[in-house]
Order: C-alpha cells, then sequence, then structure tokens
C-alpha cells in the first residue's frame, strides 16, 4: 500500500469529511458527534450522551420524612422547559417504600436507567427513564448489595462506566465505621467485584504517600484521558445517620471521618496512590478540557478546595488551592458544580445556605467571587450544559438537616447571567409534602428515539462524549 | 451495487490513511465548529498500561446470542462462533462518517489484526468480528468487500464481517447487546444514511462471558491486546493450579480485640492510620460450651436458668441470630452492630449509641462480657434475665424497630437460612417468644472472659501463685483501688472470684450534671488530625436535636431519691471498652480516674462514698495500670469466634416485599 497516494486521497476527502460533520452538526438537532465541547450538565460520567440544550426535566431523589405526607422516599419529576405548559411545577412522584436514606443516582452509559441509591437499608433503585421520560418506573431493586458485595453499606455514587456501574460504598456492615469498597455492576443489576479501598494493613498494591490510608469511601470520578479513577473519603453508617448535632458533641464520632483521596488505574481498578486530603473531602469533579489533567474536591469539615493533580512528572499530587468561608464556623461545603470551560465551580455551604461561584481561571490564584444565601440551608447543585441555568435543592441527610423552621426542603431554579443567579421558580417540598429534596438529574425527550415529543421545539440537543 | 462499493473503498482509504498525529480543523465558512480530536485508538495511548497478567478481568454477564450472516450469507450463530476463542465484536456500519466511531474500532481492529500476524499465541487465541447495524446497505457482498479492504494487514487471524439478513432479524440482537441505534433525520424529517449511536467493543471469552466492554475512550489496540493476553494467561493458571498467581496480596495478621480503624493519637497532628483489612477480619469458630462450662480463673460458675440450661446448639443459634441484620425492621440491625467484637462487645466509636435509621440512643453501649453474672440489665437495670432482656431492644423503636413481637418470629420463619434450626436446638420446637429469648441468651451468657494478669497474681494461689504476672505500678494501683480510693466499695473483689461490681445503682454526679449543668457557651470539635475548632453551642444546637431526658433509675421506680442512678458496671475488660460512663463522656481512664478523684459532680443525691480522693498523678496512673490489668486471655478467642459467625443480610430468597411487587 503506498502510503503517499493514500495522503492524497485522503487530503483530497478531509475538507469533504469535515464539512459534512460540521454541517450536520449544525442542522440537526439531534446528533452525536464527538466534539471538545466540553461541559459537566454538570457532573456526569464522560460514558454518556450529554443535553446541551435546554433539558425537559429534572429528577430530584428525595427523601421521604416521618410524619410528612406518606413519609417514604421518593423520586420527583418536575418540569423545567419553559416552553412547557407544566413549566415549573411538580408532574410526577414515585414513592418507593421506606426511608432509605435517599442519596446520589447516576444514569447508566444508554441513559436509560437512573440508579438510585439508599445509604441506610443498601437498596439501590432503579428506574426506567427512557421509556416515558416524563414518567419514570421502577424496574428494579437491588435489595442484597450488603450480601453480594461481601459486606459494603451506603451505596453512594452510582457512575456509569461503558456496559456497568461502579457503586462507591460508605461504610460496612461489621462495625458500620468508614472501612468501606466500591462495588462493580453489570447495567443489568448483577454484581460483579468489590473494590476494597486500600487500607494500612492491605494496600492493594497501593502508595501510601502520606500519614493516612483509612479505606474511607464517598465520590468517584474517572478521567479516562489519564487512565484515572480518583476517590473522596467521607465517613461511615454511625456518623451519617446520626443527629448531627449529637456527632459534632461527641468527640469519638468526629474522629471518624475519611482525609484520604486514592488514585485508581481506571483500566485495572486497582489503587495506586493514597494522598492525604485532611477533613473529609467530599464531591470529585474531573476537568472536562483536554489540556487539564486535574480535578477538584472540596473538604467538609476543614473547609477548602482541593485541587488533585498530575505533575509534569505524571505523578498524581493534592494540595489546597483556597479556603472556603469561615473554617471556625464550620460553613460544611457540600455539592460542588464545575462549569464546561474548567473556569468556575459552584460551591454550596449547608449551614449558612450559600451558593458561592470560585473563579477557578488561575488555579494559582483561586478566589471567591460571587455568593448568593439560596435558603436556610442548601445542599445539591446542578448547572446544565451552558452554565445559564443552576438549580439548587435543600436536604443534606435526613438527620443533619436543620431543625424547626431552618428545615426549609425546596427545589429552586435560577438563571445565572455571568454576574448575577436569578431565581426563576421555587417548588415548597415540605408544603407539596414530598419530603427532603437530594440529588438531581437531568431528563429529556431528545436522548431517546423513542420517546417522541409532542412539539418539535422541545428537542434538546445532544453531546455525546464517550 | 457499485456506487455502494466506490463509498465503502473510499473510507476505507480514508480510514487507513490516518495517521497518529492527524486531526483537522473545520471549514472556517462553517462557525465554530471546534477540530475533532482523534480518539486515542489511533494514536499512542499517553499512559503505561499495567502489566498483563497484573489485575482481573471479571466476567460482566453472559454474551447474548444471535443468528447473523457472514460474508458468504451462511447462517451463522454468534454462540457456535464465539467458542474456541476470545472474541473482540465491534458494531460498525460500512457508510459511517463519524471518525471516531465505527472507523475508529475498524482502524483498532486492523491494528490488532497486524499483530496476529506476527504473534501466533493472539493468532490461534483471537477472532475479530464487525457486525453491521445497516443490514439494508450493507449485504454480505458489501461486507465482503469491506473486509477485504484490510487484507493487506496480513493472512494470519480471524476477521469476520458479519451483518443480518434484515432490520428485524438484526434488531434482536441489538436489544441484546444494549446497541440503541437511531437512524438521523434531515432538517426536512427525512432518514439519512447516518447512524447515530454509543461505539462499544466487547471482549467476549470462549465461555460465552462478556469479559470487558470498551468505548471511544479507551479503544486501543495495545489495551485490547494487553486484556487478551491477561485472559490467556489467567486461563494458564488455570490449568496449572500450582502457578495460580494469589487474587491480592493479604498478609495475615494476628487477630487482636482492638477497632479495625483505631484512632488512637487523632488528637495530634503526627497522628498516622493503622486502619485494618476488611478482607482479613477472619476467624475461627471456638467451642464457647467450654468456655461457659468453666469460666476462665477469676471467674464464677455461670448459672444456668432451669429452664434454659446451657447447649451447643442453642449457644451456636444464638450467636447467628446476634449477627443477624435483618432481625430488624429494614434489614440493617443485629445486636452487633452495637454491641461490636473487637470493640470489647461495645462500641469504641460512638459516646452514645445510634439505632435504626441513625435515630439517637441516650446511652452509650455497655460491654456484654461477663452479661451472665449480672444481675440487673441496663445502666439503669430496669430487666433482671437476658432472657426477658432481648425484646428490649428488638422492639425499641430507636434501636432494632421491629414493629411487633409476631414480626420478629414471623421474619425468622420465612428466612431459609432458619429452617429447622431452632427445632434442633429446642427439641422439636420452632421458632417462638421463648425459643427466641433463649437462644439468644445462651450466646450472651457465653461470653465470659476472665484469667487476665489481675486474676493470674491473685486467683492462682491454689496452684501456684503468680507473682510477676502483674506489674509492680498495677500492684500498687490494686493497694489503693481496695483502699485509699476505695473502688471496690462498689467494683467489688470477692475472696475466690471478682466480678468487679455490686450489681447496684448510683449517683455519681454524671448524669446530675447532664440534667442540670450550665452548657459550655462553645465546644472543641475535631476537622481533622491535630485540627481543632472552637465551636459556638448555638451553631451545633441548630443541627442538632433536643438532647433527651436522662434520670436513670428514677424513670423506673418514681422514686424521685433515685434521680441520676446507674449501674455499677464491672471493670473486666475495661480497656477495651472506652468511652466511659453511661453516656460515654469519659474518653479515657485516666479520665475516669481524675473524675472520681475530684468527687464526682457533688449533688444532694450523690452517693456518699464519693469524695475527693487526693491522689496525686502518680497514684492515678497506678490505678488506671492495675484497670489495664483486667483483660481477660481468652478475648481474642472470642472475637475470633464472633469473626467466624456470618453477618446476616438481605439475600434475594428473603422475605421483601420488593421481590413480590416487582415480580408480577
Amino acid at each position: 500500500m503506498n502510503h503517499n497516494l493514500l495522503n492524497a486521497v485522503f487530503n483530497n476527502i478531509k475538507l469533504k469529511l469535515t464539512t459534512t460533520l460540521a454541517v450536520s452538526t449544525l442542522l440537526f438537532s439531534v446528533t452525536a458527534v464527538v466534539s471538545t465541547v466540553q461541559a459537566d450538565e454538570t457532573c456526569m460520567s464522560p460514558y454518556m450522551a450529554k443535553i446541551i440544550g435546554q433539558e425537559d426535566f429534572v429528577y430530584i431523589w428525595t427523601l421521604g420524612e416521618e410524619g410528612l405526607g406518606d413519609g417514604q422516599d421518593k423520586l420527583v419529576t418536575v418540569d423545567v422547559n419553559p416552553k412547557s405548559a407544566k413549566y415549573g411545577t411538580v408532574i410526577e412522584s414515585l414513592s418507593v417504600g421506606g426511608r432509605n436514606e435517599a442519596h446520589h443516582s447516576g444514569f447508566t452509559d444508554d441513559r436509560k436507567y437512573l440508579w438510585a441509591g439508599g445509604l441506610d437499608t443498601n437498596k439501590i433503585f432503579i428506574f426506567d427513564v427512557h421509556t416515558d421520560p416524563a414518567k419514570p418506573t421502577l424496574n428494579k431493586v437491588i435489595t442484597d448489595f450488603v450480601s453480594a458485595s461481601g459486606g459494603v453499606v451506603g451505596p453512594h455514587t452510582t457512575y456509569a462506566l461503558p456496559g456497568r456501574m461502579m457503586v462507591t460504598g460508605l461504610s460496612n456492615n461489621k462495625d458500620n465505621g468508614g472501612r468501606t469498597a466500591m462495588v462493580e455492576y453489570s447495567n443489568a443489576g448483577e454484581f460483579i467485584a468489590t473494590h476494597w479501598m486500600p487500607t494500612d494493613e492491605n494496600l492493594r498494591g497501593a502508595k501510601k504517600t502520606g500519614k493516612f490510608a483509612d479505606g474511607y469511601g464517598y465520590d468517584l470520578r474517572a478521567l479516562p484521558r489519564r487512565n484515572v479513577m480518583v476517590t473522596s473519603s467521607f465517613t461511615g453508617w454511625s456518623n451519617y445517620m446520626m443527629d448531627l448535632g449529637k456527632m459534632v458533641k461527641d468527640p469519638e464520632a468526629m474522629k471518624r471521618f475519611g482525609n484520604t483521596v486514592v488514585i485508581w488505574d481506571l483500566h485495572t481498578k486497582k489503587p495506586k496512590k493514597v494522598l492525604d486530603v485532611p477533613g473529609a473531602p467530599l464531591e470529585v469533579r474531573c476537568a472536562w478540557q483536554p489540556d487539564h489533567n486535574w480535578c477538584i474536591t472540596t473538604t467538609a469539615l476543614t473547609s477548602k478546595i482541593w485541587l488533585i493533580y498530575e505533575d509534569a512528572d505524571n505523578e498524581w499530587q493534592a494540595k489546597p488551592i483556597a479556603d472556603i468561608g469561615d473554617a471556625s464556623k464550620i460553613p460544611l461545603p457540600v455539592d460542588i458544580s464545575l462549569t464546561s470551560d474548567d473556569k468556575g465551580v459552584w460551591v454550596n455551604t449547608f449551614m449558612d445556605g450559600k451558593t458561592r461561584y470560585f473563579d477557578l481561571t488561575d488555579l494559582e490564584n483561586v478566589k471567591q467571587t460571587y455568593e448568593k444565601v439560596i435558603d436556610t440551608q442548601v445542599n445539591m447543585a446542578s448547572s446544565s450544559w451552558d452554565g445559564k441555568r443552576v438549580y439548587y435543592t435543600s436536604s443534606l441527610l435526613a438527620n443533619w438537616d436543620k431543625k424547626g423552621a431552618d428545615n426549609s426542603q425546596y427545589f429552586k431554579s435560577y438563571h445565572w447571567n455571568g454576574k448575577e443567579l436569578e431565581e426563576k421558580f421555587s417548588i415548597d417540598f415540605n408544603a407539596l409534602k414530598l419530603g427532603r429534596a437530594h440529588q438531581m438529574r437531568f431528563g429529556a425527550y431528545s436522548l431517546y428515539a423513542n420517546s417522541s415529543p409532542v412539539e418539535k421545539s422541545k428537542l434538546a440537543s445532544l453531546i455525546e462524549q464517550n | 451495487m457499485k456506487a455502494k462499493i466506490m463509498r465503502v473503498l473510499f473510507l476505507i482509504f480514508s480510514l487507513l490513511s490516518i495517521s497518529p498525529t492527524l486531526s483537522y480543523s473545520a471549514n472556517s465558512a462553517t462557525e465554530n465548529i471546534a477540530p475533532v480530536p482523534l480518539a486515542p485508538g489511533y494514536g499512542t495511548l499517553g499512559y503505561e498500561l499495567a502489566e498483563v497478567g497484573s489485575y482481573k478481568l471479571p466476567a460482566l454477564k453472559d454474551a447474548p446470542d444471535g443468528k447473523v450472516l457472514d460474508e458468504n450469507g451462511q447462517q451463522v450463530q454468534l454462540h457456535n462462533m464465539y467458542k474456541g476463542k476470545y472474541t473482540l465484536l465491534s458494531f460498525m456500519y460500512s457508510n459511517c462518517k463519524d471518525v471516531n466511531g465505527c472507523p475508529l474500532s475498524s482502524y483498532v481492529f486492523y491494528k490488532i489484526k497486524a499483530a496476529m500476524n506476527k504473534e501466533p499465541l493472539l493468532a490461534s487465541n483471537l477472532r475479530l468480528a464487525s457486525l453491521s447495524f445497516d443490514p439494508e446497505n450493507d449485504s454480505p457482498e458489501v461486507m465482503q468487500l469491506y473486509g477485504n479492504n484490510f487484507k493487506f494487514a496480513g493472512n494470519k487471524g480471524e476477521w469476520r464481517f458479519l451483518t443480518t439478513s434484515s432490520l428485524h432479524a438484526l434488531n434482536p440482537v441489538l436489544q441484546d447487546y444494549n446497541q440503541d441505534i437511531q437512524r438521523q433525520m434531515s432538517v426536512d424529517g427525512d432518514q439519512t444514511e447516518d447512524i447515530s449511536h454509543i461505539l462499544r467493543v466487547f471482549l467476549i471469552d470462549p465461555k460465552l462471558k462478556i469479559r470487558n466492554i470498551y468505548s471511544v475512550g479507551f479503544l486501543h489496540p495495545d489495551l485490547l491486546i494487553n486484556d487478551v493476553k491477561t485472559l490467556l494467561l489467567e486461563d494458564e493458571a488455570a490449568d496449572k493450579p500450582i502457578l495460580q498467581v494469589a487474587e491480592e496480596y493479604e498478609p495475615k495478621s494476628p487477630i487482636l480485640s482492638v477497632p479495625g480503624d483505631l484512632k488512637d493519637g487523632y488528637e495530634t497532628t503526627s497522628y498516622t492510620t493503622q486502619s485494618k483489612s476488611l478482607t482479613n477480619r477472619k476467624g475461627l469458630a471456638a467451642d464457647l460450651f467450654a468456655v461457659v462450662k468453666n469460666p476462665p480463673l477469676g471467674l464464677p460458675k455461670v448459672s444456668e436458668p432451669f429452664d434454659n440450661p446451657i447447649t451447643k446448639e442453642k449457644i451456636a443459634l444464638g450467636r447467628k441470630l446476634f449477627f443477624d441484620r435483618r432481625l430488624s425492621l429494614n434489614d440493617t440491625f443485629s445486636c452487633a452492630m452495637c454491641h461490636v467484637p473487637e470493640q470489647g462487645f461495645a462500641s469504641n466509636e460512638l459516646s452514645m449509641a445510634v439505632g435504626i435509621e441513625g435515630r439517637s440512643i441516650r446511652r452509650n453501649t455497655p460491654t456484654i462480657y461477663n452479661i451472665a453474672y449480672a444481675t440487673k440489665l441496663f445502666h439503669d437495670g430496669r430487666e433482671d434475665s437476658l432472657e426477658q432482656q432481648i425484646w428490649a431492644p428488638l422492639l425499641a423503636k430507636n434501636e432494632m424497630a421491629n414493629p411487633s413481637v409476631g414480626y420478629v418470629i414471623n421474619k425468622i420463619r420465612a428466612i431459609p437460612e432458619y429452617k429447622g434450626m431452632f427445632e434442633k436446638a429446642f427439641d422439636g420446637e420452632g421458632v417462638n417468644m421463648n425459643t427466641l429469648s433463649k437462644a439468644f441468651a445462651n450466646y450472651q451468657r457465653a461470653l465470659v472472659s476472665g484469667d487476665s494478669p489481675f486474676d493470674r497474681w491473685y486467683f492462682s494461689y491454689k496452684d501456684k501463685k503468680q507473682e510477676n504476672a502483674m506489674s509492680g505500678k498495677a500492684k500498687r494501683g490494686f493497694k489503693l483501688f481496695m483502699g485509699k480510693a476505695n473502688c471496690s466499695s462498689c467494683h467489688i473483689i470477692e475472696k475466690d472470684f471478682a466480678l468487679f461490681t455490686d450489681n447496684q445503682m448510683h449517683n455519681t454526679g454524671i448524669g446530675f450534671n447532664e440534667s442540670m449543668g450550665i452548657r459550655p457557651a462553645t465546644q472543641r470539635v475535631a476537622l481533622a488530625p491535630g485540627v481543632f475548632v472552637d465551636v459556638d453551642t448555638s451553631i451545633i444546637d441548630s443541627v442538632g436535636e433536643k438532647t433527651p431526658a436522662d434520670t436513670g433509675l428514677y424513670e423506673i421506680t418514681q422514686n424521685p431519691n433515685d434521680r441520676w442512678k446507674y449501674k455499677t458496671p464491672s471493670l473486666r475488660n475495661v480497656t477495651l471498652t472506652a468511652p466511659y460512663m453511661h453516656n460515654g463522656s469519659i474518653s479515657t481512664l485516666e479520665g475516669v480516674v481524675s473524675f472520681y478523684n475530684k468527687g464526682g459532680v457533688k449533688n444532694s443525691l450523690q452517693d456518699p462514698r464519693i469524695k475527693p480522693l487526693n491522689l496525686d498523678q502518680n497514684e492515678q496512673n497506678d490505678i488506671v495500670a492495675f484497670l489495664k490489668s483486667l483483660t481477660g486471655s481468652n478475648v481474642d478467642l472470642l472475637v475470633s469466634d464472633a469473626f467466624a459467625a456470618p453477618v446476616g443480610d438481605i439475600t434475594v430468597n428473603d422475605p421483601n416485599w420488593v421481590h413480590e411487587v416487582l415480580s408480577d
């Protein structure tokens, strides 16, 4: 084969090919191409299609509250498309039985199913969101997470890998403490493997780079380009389930928080490095830009933003890059949302109910540039792909939420113009007797071939990044 | 047909000429379309792959079967094709224009095919298969032509180019492999030849299991070959069991009665973790019957209720129940979740316990070591037999929260594992309120622990006094314990045995202080090892429920004189059962001795025996040394036995509403 000849042929066709791609991207409202235009919508797995236009729905995994409505956990669907007649209202509420400590949820890589974990009962509820995105149904419940995994408790992050879900645990069935594992499932909900977090006794081949190897877990994100998974560390069942005031007063309990971030080989699922990140690092978000080999996390107790980065020698390191509020008042940074261009991050602080915007354009000089009180308490923040819409919910954990009048429970929609957050609508989850609003995931008709929208205008643009 | 074939050739040419460094930019006339970077599969990986054989690729699921057509139009059953070799299966279509879609998978396969030409191991053990999801355009003839273009990769190894007879025939295969496709529409709503799909490549083993699924981000020839070689090595190792690579390095550590997540020194910046591996938390079943029938040195005979004699079968059954988390309303709570074996059968990690749904319990978890000798149970002494006691935690709303006795009985009856176990232990009598209580009591009664350094020093005189069993410091502590400090007036030592408790109720002032004391304005809180802040109590209160009242024995007797009285705990194994006092408010033994040295907390109902002791620091240290010599020699035996007990968690065979609701 004459490669010079081939290159000549290719040079002739390359423009045509590019034009075809470009035109198809511009003209079709539903398309799937690979692109460097990246965002986090706002923290999804890189292996799945994403909504880059106006989302149609937000699914809110909601904790039942004893004495409020039916007291059960539920998946609440809110119509968020301004062109819809039902814009800003709850259009569906699906109760699942029990109070399971509903917490996080995540789609499978085909975005057909939403896996939602219960940190207390260890059930994983798998919702069908593709048959009718406006009306999710309960497809399957994994009830044997603990026995199948060999004792992992507290299914937290449900993170899509190709054809499978990686579920991080928070605790174990031996002492309800923080030592735990990640559990791998097939998309069909079949157990595949348990990957234990490295401990001093069994580092599993990882290098303990500092003083800590606690074996704790919390969140998980992947940076496929660098073949890296990053996990953080929170606390065990006893702490995340107990009354927050009681816990803060208990010096024994306060010793049981994670102080580590673990770097894993994404391909082999083996831990490579244990980094010291003291003070309970929670949410992990990895940068999207192709030359950004870093992730960030925030520590709940020490109130800092930490950079987890690959240095010039291809070694992964961790360093604090900003303070979040006044640590002595325990502002409790909770959810974070990285912008599409890696230039900023929303950080919510639960105790003062504030959302704060940090400018990340210079990682050596990270500064808070905006803040706004959302309510008496705030936990989750979810930004749209284009960064123009930011949604907020209220609940942290059933027994950590504020008490009495300060226990506001809501879903709020804001528009962000780069300078100000403007509230568009708010739904009072207490008044509607729904419960404690926790994690949000976006849905759109255009994700699914077979679920035709009523109006053409409802089609959201998609981007696929696998 | 000619036009289609030309198009195939055109795409092949473009595909094979892609060089690793190539990327192309958009026509400037078409606005701001970002350049499409080529997937890693076209170039170098950019990171080092793990060594072949150093990792596992557990089976993800069974590879679905399906009927397809080969290049000659012959029908092929996928399962038949998979046999004998590893198969890399890719879904593609010949018209695909997305450079990081099907052309990528074909390019990667081409590279692997070239590797097969050089490596006989790959050529004889690996098969490539490209299956079209566009049967309307990709006939067997088109697929053959498509395949012919890859021939210069060499003639060794196998690469199949497959299609189906129709969309109807294809659909079940697509569905089974979860390959969603969508024919892209033009702006006029007409179908185009473009198909939108998510690229997935499957690695299938000869036993018809899917071992990996690849996407654009890591579909790279080196990585795929690495995986295939890893599986081949695993097969080879399986054929020679002796040479099999151990799954993971798991050093065997001694099983000790210490928490798996030890936090000693957390207050300091020099703290380092000493975490244990949960997969190493294994033990050996002990003969508990022998232990309880012949209690260790320093302990009296265990009395057995006339209607519940101790038997091996009942101990075994009680042990199973003790560790069964299904014995709670939401299947999350066993007795052992608070009475943690390696934490002194108590809880070192909490001042006061938490129950189901995290509900607050207002007192510290007491140890159940030597509970056989207790004549009063619970901190407030409200119960007097283990057979009766068990129902309190089982039914308490803030502990295991079972809604009724019948609920517990019926649940156990429905769990397959318990079938026949009660009948065997109780002469044919099945599970009921009585047999359940008796089984629990048998296990708890068996956890007797003595033969501590103190026992060997103090009680072994009959045989040969072991003068060196206890240190001089501890001996001085003993003297203070019996004399100046007067601890033994409540923590009693008899002539032939020592229970270290009078089984009576006393007011030390701890409870009084909790109820009546003035709360500090700030509280010191650890944020990380060696990092503290003083937090305003008002901030803590804003996220805390109101502290529940606790007036001790008064709650049982309603006698005002009994306010804030709590049971004297035994001191055996006291080193293992921190934190201390009924509310876990003192973290260390040093703190407890200091508390009593100061005379506790004065109040009008305080036990008169508690008064300032005027012990100097050395004397206090001596008492602590004595307390630390009360750890029984068999604690590791009992903990090891507990580790060997299965932890009961819900399985798909157990009763649960979900199985019924979703199965129909």
